[in-house]
């Protein structure tokens, strides 16, 4: 017996061993996972299989009611699929606590899971809602939305009350990441408002006992939202191309202003030369009797020996900068002189001036002054009516020119040194000018300096006391209006100075030969405005002094005018009583187109061509 | 002359109390309902009522739940502890079918003699759990406001009676609270599994409670067409 028990021993260890070796044991412990109901009046549970040991395994469902003692085997396990138990309708009961065990069974043994409690009523999951429809629809106002409509899945009794559901729907656009979930309590419709045309849109919905747990996600269903172009939206289109347009334009026309603004400060317009009360425009209508009645010229021809004068406008420029040079210089002012810089927007008879050099010089620099160079060479001229004329312009003066010691200014052209004693202009320019004082342009000369021309003017009289008693005067006038002239004549020079070229009417011609000059009375209520009329447009240019008494007179801008001095030279010198002033004024015009030159825009006439002829 | 004078009283009496009368009788004065009928509809009540119970239902089971969570895994205490709730003499029907077989009326006094019949044990709770369990806060205040809306669920199932089947009111069943027992002197072990079945208890019948109502609004006003 007891040599037996050791062999006993090791054949069920031997046994034991061989069926280790084949990998057989008993099946492992299974697990129920989860039990669920679809309705309330069903259930299934699904139970997870252990090891199985190597051998086939049975699996086995028992269960207990509460307040029963007799257990129960799985009624059904195929229709929820495999390792499951169904409970049908007359195997379910609510409100009651099942016991659910399975069991694995094997060859070599069996096992048991852990019992679970379960009470129907709180393991209710539906299955998803179903029917999911999607429309577009429109309210009244032409606001769509969207209208979502699903009905209750199949089994659950929703009619009778017994199943409450709630439910939820998600919805997102084709290109966002992220679902919007709306939950819409028991009724089985939504509607989604704002949302964007063109696009196309995806939707759910899932569903809820009121007490128990969500459904998963139903069949995902898709829709476009269509684009509506109403005519609303067409009518804002509209609007805004016509507003874009208009800006256009306004764009367009800003710039072509601005280009044309900025144009013209490149390439400043030149005027042309004026005369102040010359109209081209009658001289064009060849109704010279009109265009001198403009000037000014009364009966001209000159009838009476009062209108014997030969009536002429003389533009007296004033320049910025004033270069003086010696009298006999022959220089030609536009060439190594250094321009004045003048505003190329004074577009006077004395803009005219500056707009040669301007145009020479691109407006940057001061320019010399060549107008009132003529002065200087009249000054010269020892006794003489050198302040008779104001100093024509002529662009080529071998008269002198002042230098005004300051760019800009537009002062009286004066002789330096010695000139400015020697005659009462260039002192009196002298002390206008330094009563005046630069001054950067006319206008503002004009404004600035007006105290300063009146003591200009001031001092012109005081000189012209001095003046009375000189040669000077008798040259001028004999006449109270002569001797009036004279001080006109220089209250007037420093009116030049601050105003566009200023005109001096040849009164008569004595029989000595002495022009009387008075000035224009429209030029003293001018005085004020810088810029000159536009109708005026010739100018007459103090060529020269001959003889002491004679005074050249040249025009000096288009042919026109200067075929009118011509004209009205040829007119005059049979009212002159000076046989050398006739031939002098017919030279003058015969030399009038020799010598013109023409720079730029104006025409100059050399003096010294007249110079010679008079000679 | 003094026979006069008590006559005069006496008359002023009388008219003081015959006016106190009529003035008293008048204390009360009736509703002014169109055609006399102060009723608010069926189906308001129905809806008032059921979120009540509703209500009472989630309380209960957040009640459960933090019970739960101590004796999760532990199944022979669960299984110790499940035993017969107090209110299961009462014939509650236990299913949708046998459900709609009860008649209306029957049903809303059923109701209502689950209702009535955990007030005490609900007031038992509160003291039973105070201070012993580590959810006790919770639970104390759930079982508070479960007692208070229990009142007020009370009293719109007794409106609905009245209005709706007024014949039937007074057929409450009152029974169950003496099921209970008492749970002073008892070890730790069995008065947490006393507390574990109550909870669990009340729990179900809540959700009874709210379960029958929702059968009835559909069956009752919309006809079983919810």
């Amino acid at each position: 017996m007891k040599e037996n028990m050791p062999s006993a021993l090791a054949f069920i260890f031997l046994f034991l061993n061989i069926s280790l070796l084949n990998g057989q044991s008993p099946p492992g412990k299974p697990e129920i996972h989860k039990c669920r109901s679809p309705d309330k009046e069903t259930f299934t549970c699904w139970w997870n299989p252990g090891t199985d040991g190597g051998l086939p395994t049975n699996y086995s469902l028992t269960y207990s009611k509460e307040g029963e003692k007799t257990t129960h085997e799985c009624p059904d396990y195929k229709t929820s699929g495999p390792n499951s138990c169904f409970f049908s309708k007359q195997y379910t009961s609510i409100w009651k606590i099942y016991v659910i065990t399975v069991n694995a069974t094997n060859q070599m043994g069996s096992s048991a899971s852990d019992p679970l409690y379960v009470d129907v009523t709180y393991i209710v999951e539906p299955e998803p809602p179903r029917n999911l429809t999607l429309e577009v629809k429109q309210l009244k106002d032409k606001k769509t939305y969207l209208w979502i409509k699903w009905s209750p899945p199949t089994i659950t009794d929703v009619k009778t009350g017994w199943f409450t559901m709630e439910y939820e729907i998600r919805l997102k656009s084709e290109e966002a990441d992220e679902w919007e979930t709306h939950f819409t309590g028991q009724q089985t419709h939504f509607k989604v408002f704002d949302l964007y045309p063109g696009q196309k849109y995806f939707v759910q919905t899932r569903c809820k006992p009121d007490h128990g747990y969500w459904s998963r996600w139903g069949q995902e269903n898709s829709i476009e939202i269509p684009n509506d172009f109403t005519l609303k939206n067409t009518t804002v289109w509209i609007i805004v191309a016509v507003l874009s347009a208009v800006i256009c334009l306004i764009m367009v026309w800003a710039v072509v202003l601005k280009g044309y603004s900025m144009m013209t400060c490149i390439f400043p317009p030149v005027p042309g030369p004026k005369i102040k009360g010359f109209d081209t425009h009658l001289l064009e209508k060849g109704k010279s009797e009109e265009l001198l009645t403009a000037l000014g010229c009364q009966d001209f021809p000159p009838t009476s020996d009062s209108e014997d004068l030969l009536v002429e406008f003389l533009e007296v420029d004033d320049n910025e900068d004033v270069q003086l040079m010696p009298s006999h210089s022959k220089e030609y002012p536009g060439q190594g002189v250094k321009p004045t810089h003048l505003d190329p927007d004074n577009d006077s008879g004395h803009g005219s001036y500056d707009s040669h050099s301007l145009l020479s010089e691109k407006c940057e620099e001061p320019q010399v002054y060549p107008p009132a160079f003529h002065i200087p060479e009249i000054i010269e001229k020892p006794e003489n009516p050198e302040e008779n004329i104001p100093p024509t312009q002529d662009a080529q003066s071998s008269i002198p020119y002042f230098h005004a010691d300051v760019s800009k200014s537009s002062t009286w052209p004066l002789l330096p040194g010695q000139h400015m004693t020697r005659s009462p202009y260039h002192s009196i320019a002298d002390v206008c000018k330094l009563a005046g004082g630069p001054v950067d342009t006319l206008a503002s000369f004009l404004n600035k300096t007006g105290r300063n021309v009146l003591k200009c003017s001031k001092t012109l009289e005081t000189e012209e006391e001095k003046i009375a008693g000189q040669e000077k005067k008798k040259s001028f006038h004999s006449e109270t209006k002569q001797n009036t002239s004279w001080p006109l004549l220089q209250e007037n020079l420093p009116v030049v100075y601050a105003k566009p070229p200023d005109y001096v009417e040849i009164h008569k011609v004595n029989k000595d030969g002495i022009l009387s000059l008075f000035p224009k009375q429209k030029e003293n209520d001018q005085a004020e405005k810088p810029g000159v009329p536009e109708t005026s447009k010739e100018y007459a240019k103090v060529s020269g002094v001959m003889d002491d008494n004679i005074l050249v007179l040249v025009p000096d801008s288009r042919a026109q005018n200067t075929a009118l001095f011509g004209e009205s030279a040829k007119k005059a010198p049979p009212s002159l009583e000076q046989n050398q002033s006739e031939k002098d004024l017919a030279s003058f015009a015969a030399t009038s187109s020799n010598c013109r030159l023409q720079l730029g825009r104006l025409d100059y006439l050399d003096p010294t061509c007249f110079t010679h002829s008079f000679h | 002359m003094n026979s006069q004078g008590s006559d005069r009283k006496a008359v002023t009496l009388l008219l003081l109390v015959m006016s106190n009368l009529l003035f008293c009788q008048n204390a009360h004065p009736l509703p002014i309902c169109p055609g006399g009928n102060c009723q608010m509809p069926l189906q308001e009540l129905f809806d008032r009522v059921i979120m009540l119970s509703h209500y009472i239902y989630m309380l209960s089971a957040d009640m459960f739940i933090e019970l739960d969570k101590q004796y999760a895994q532990d199944h022979e205490f669960i299984a110790k502890a499940i035993s017969d709730c107090p209110t299961s003499s009462l014939a509650t029907p236990e299913g949708k079918e046998e459900a709609q077989q009860v008649p209306p009326e029957v049903l809303l006094n059923l109701i209502l003699s689950l209702v009535h019949s955990w007030n005490d044990p609900l007031f038992q709770l509160v003291t039973e759990v105070d201070g012993i369990h580590e959810a006790s806060d919770a639970i104390i205040s759930r079982a508070k406001e479960i007692g208070e809306q229990n009142k007020r669920l009370l009293e719109g199932i007794e409106k609905i009676l009245g209005q709706a089947y007024p014949e039937a009111k007074g057929n409450e069943i009152y029974s169950v609270w003496s099921q209970f027992p008492s749970l002073q002197g008892v070890d730790e072990e069995s008065r947490d599994l006393a507390i574990y079945n109550k909870v669990r208890c009340l729990r179900r019948d809540s959700h009874k409670v709210d379960n029958y109502l929702k059968l009835l609004r559909c069956r009752v006003v919309h006809n079983n067409n919810c």
